[in-house]
């Protein structure tokens, strides 16, 4: 859809009513205590979802038991277009530059772009170069030029407890606008570094059932911004919302069924040519692009 | 069973911990040096000794400020004058903008700052303030900017989770500003290394004998700060020894979840909070003598991030363990890792 946040902003925005919120959390809780059963979680140990950890359980669950990896070169350029992100947000009237982003991040205590950039040595400029550009990119969406009657705020938390605390859903949207007390509709704005694809518009969704969880009134829209020039916004339908409640009911319960020792199924995919975990992996390594899997 | 003999309490409460705080301090095989006891050290102190032992002197003392451990602060302070600037005016203070809040903050602490006691209005003088000021002068914009994206967070949250106008009778607490007061804190006796912080960050109703007051504590995210309870136990009993006074209740609320809960303050909660308080104190003198020592560590999935975990035995174990889990998932190492 192209149309810029200001755009978004300006128009109508109707939020679905709250009814239904309570009765979406009450069927979560139920899923959540049903998959506790199974997964043996508690609320001293409990099972931590996150948006990364429930596409990735939809995805690839094999993927997701992996051990963590290293910092990539494109994760850090990630970073470091985020960072430029919420730099223009804060500080709406300075330059947001390369060096701006990364300053930024090393103030708020996290080094790692800092250092990955001098592990590289020189090589770092053209890593530099491609955030740049996208960075550029961004800041064309009208992410740096908000009314602060909005209250935009970065990272804001969010947590979901389920189950009685033994499952949670937590995370920290990107850029979160209006809400109680603003008297304005919630909305949710998630940036990408990469390229947009559909699969981007799940973090959006279940940032918008969480919010909803939380305040009790659902989100208006969820615009994600990507540096490649897209600004997909979706209006936030209670169907929506219902889908987003599938999907983590659905990722709970592959959850519980690993954390039961259910050998992990493996599910190949576009995300194989990334994946570290490949080379352990007999059908990612069978995979290659252009076959039926080939959408995800 | 509730404390009736709020004052009392608070006095018999504050002669315990001193005795035992004092008996801690003896104890130790050297002198022991200042130790800033505030609930991140009572949450390091409960759940890895060996972590909080290794933090060293920055760590035991107060670190200074940045911007993480200045949101709350900066937020506080910046709704403080944004509040006197309204009292000042005369009228009742609008809802806040928390950017431009804290802007305005920061600008009237730079002007203040420039013009020295000529300002108008003037700002209270506080140590987050100076630290601020500071950073201006020193032109270090990302360090503001990354103050104003961390206090920004912490008061839209404070005031979605309080809820506007905020509640009447509530006093901002460790901020500055004539519509605050300053960080409520207690030293066993002058000669005390120990200063005992309570975190709150604001008090509804008045400080009387009779008690009565509630005690606010603001917590940005849930996922790291502990159990409620603990929290609400701490805060009540650093607040109680800090005010002389023990409050009725805590009310914790939380930004990420937008909990709003009330935890009346009984001797159980208190004795729960002095032993936290004092717990700090044991871990200390046994870091003056022994410093850090993985035997102690309680390995957990805090390993992952630990500045320690290249000297920790336990800790590498567990982190290399076959079959270990992270966030309540089983974990795969690489089969090329075993070859």
């Amino acid at each position: 859809m192209v149309e810029a946040l200001g755009d978004v902003l300006a128009g109508p925005l109707h939020p679905p009513s709250p009814e239904g919120i309570a009765a979406l959390r009450a069927e979560l809780d139920d899923a959540a205590r049903a998959a506790t059963v199974v997964g043996g979680w508690s609320q001293d140990e409990p099972l931590r979802l996150s948006k990364h950890l429930v596409t990735g359980l939809l995805r690839c669950p094999r993927r997701v038991l992996g051990e963590e990896q290293g910092t990539s070169d494109d994760v850090v350029v990630g970073w470091m277009v985020d960072a430029a992100a919420k730099l223009g947000t804060v500080s709406p009237r300075r330059a947001v530059t390369v060096d701006a982003a990364v300053a930024f991040l090393t103030a708020l205590g996290d080094s790692t772009v800092t250092d990955h950039l001098a592990d590289l040595g020189p090589e770092a400029a053209r890593l530099k170069t491609d955030a740049a550009v996208r960075i550029d990119r961004l800041v064309a969406s009208g992410l740096t030029v908000l009314d602060p009657a909005w209250w935009p705020r970065v990272e804001d938390p969010v947590r979901v407890a389920l189950a009685a605390g033994a499952v949670t859903v937590a995370g920290r949207i990107d850029v979160l606008l209006g809400g109680a007390p603003t008297g304005r509709p919630v909305v949710i704005v998630e940036v990408k570094g990469g390229r947009w694809y559909d699969g981007m518009r799940g973090d959006g969704h279940l940032y918008a059932l969480m919010v909803a969880l939380r305040d009790g009134e659902a989100p208006a829209s969820a615009v994600t911004i990507v540096t490649d020039g897209t600004t997909h916004v979706e209006p936030i339908r209670p169907a929506l919302l219902q889908h987003a409640a599938e999907r983590l009911d659905e990722a709970m319960g592959i959850a519980a069924r690993l954390a039961a020792g259910e050998p992990p199924a493996m599910h190949p995919g576009a995300h194989c040519q990334h994946c570290p975990v490949r080379p352990d992996c007999p059908v990612g390594r069978a995979w290659r692009p252009g076959t039926a899997d080939d959408a995800s | 069973m509730t404390v009736d003999d709020p004052v009392g309490t608070a006095d018999r409460l504050r002669a315990g911990v001193a005795e035992r705080i004092a008996g801690e301090l003896a104890g130790a095989a050297v002198p022991v040096g200042d130790v800033y006891l505030g609930w991140g050290a009572a949450l390091e102190a409960a759940t890895c000794p060996a972590r909080y032992r290794a933090q060293g002197a920055q760590g035991w003392a107060f670190p200074g400020w940045s911007p993480p451990l200045a949101a709350g602060a900066c937020g506080r302070a910046a709704l403080a004058h944004h509040m006197a600037r309204a009292d000042l005016a005369g009228r009742p203070a609008t809802l806040p903008t928390p950017l431009d809040a804290i802007r305005a903050w920061m600008r009237s602490l730079r002007t203040q700052a420039e013009a020295g006691a000529r300002a108008a209005p003037p700002v209270e003088r506080s140590s987050v303030g100076d630290w601020i000021a500071e950073t201006w002068a020193a032109g270090d914009s990302a360090t503001l900017a990354a103050v104003a994206a961390t206090a920004g967070r912490w008061l839209a949250g404070f005031i979605r989770v309080l809820g506007w106008p905020l509640p009447t009778q509530l006093t901002l607490l460790n901020a500055p500003g004539p519509v605050a007061v300053p960080a409520p804190s207690w030293r066993p006796d002058k000669a005390s290394p120990v200063t005992v912080a309570c975190g709150a960050d604001g008090r509804i109703g008045k400080v009387t004998g009779a008690g009565g007051f509630v005690l606010v504590v603001h917590r940005v995210t849930t996922g790291g700060d502990g159990a409620l309870r603990d929290r609400a136990a701490f805060e009540a009993a650093a607040g109680s020894l800090a005010i002389g006074v023990v409050p009725a209740s805590v009310l914790v609320t939380a930004g990420d979840t937008g909990e709003r809960v009330t935890a009346p303050v009984d001797h159980q909660l208190l004795a729960l909070g002095a032993n936290r308080i004092v717990a700090v104190v044991t871990q200390r003198a046994i870091a003056a003598e022994r410093g850090f020592d993985p035997a102690d560590a309680t390995p957990s999935p805090a390993c992952r991030r630990c500045d320690h975990l290249a000297d920790c035995p336990p800790g590498q174990a567990w982190m290399a363990a076959a079959g270990r889990w992270r966030g309540g998932l089983p974990v795969i190492p690489p089969v090329r890792a075993g070859l």
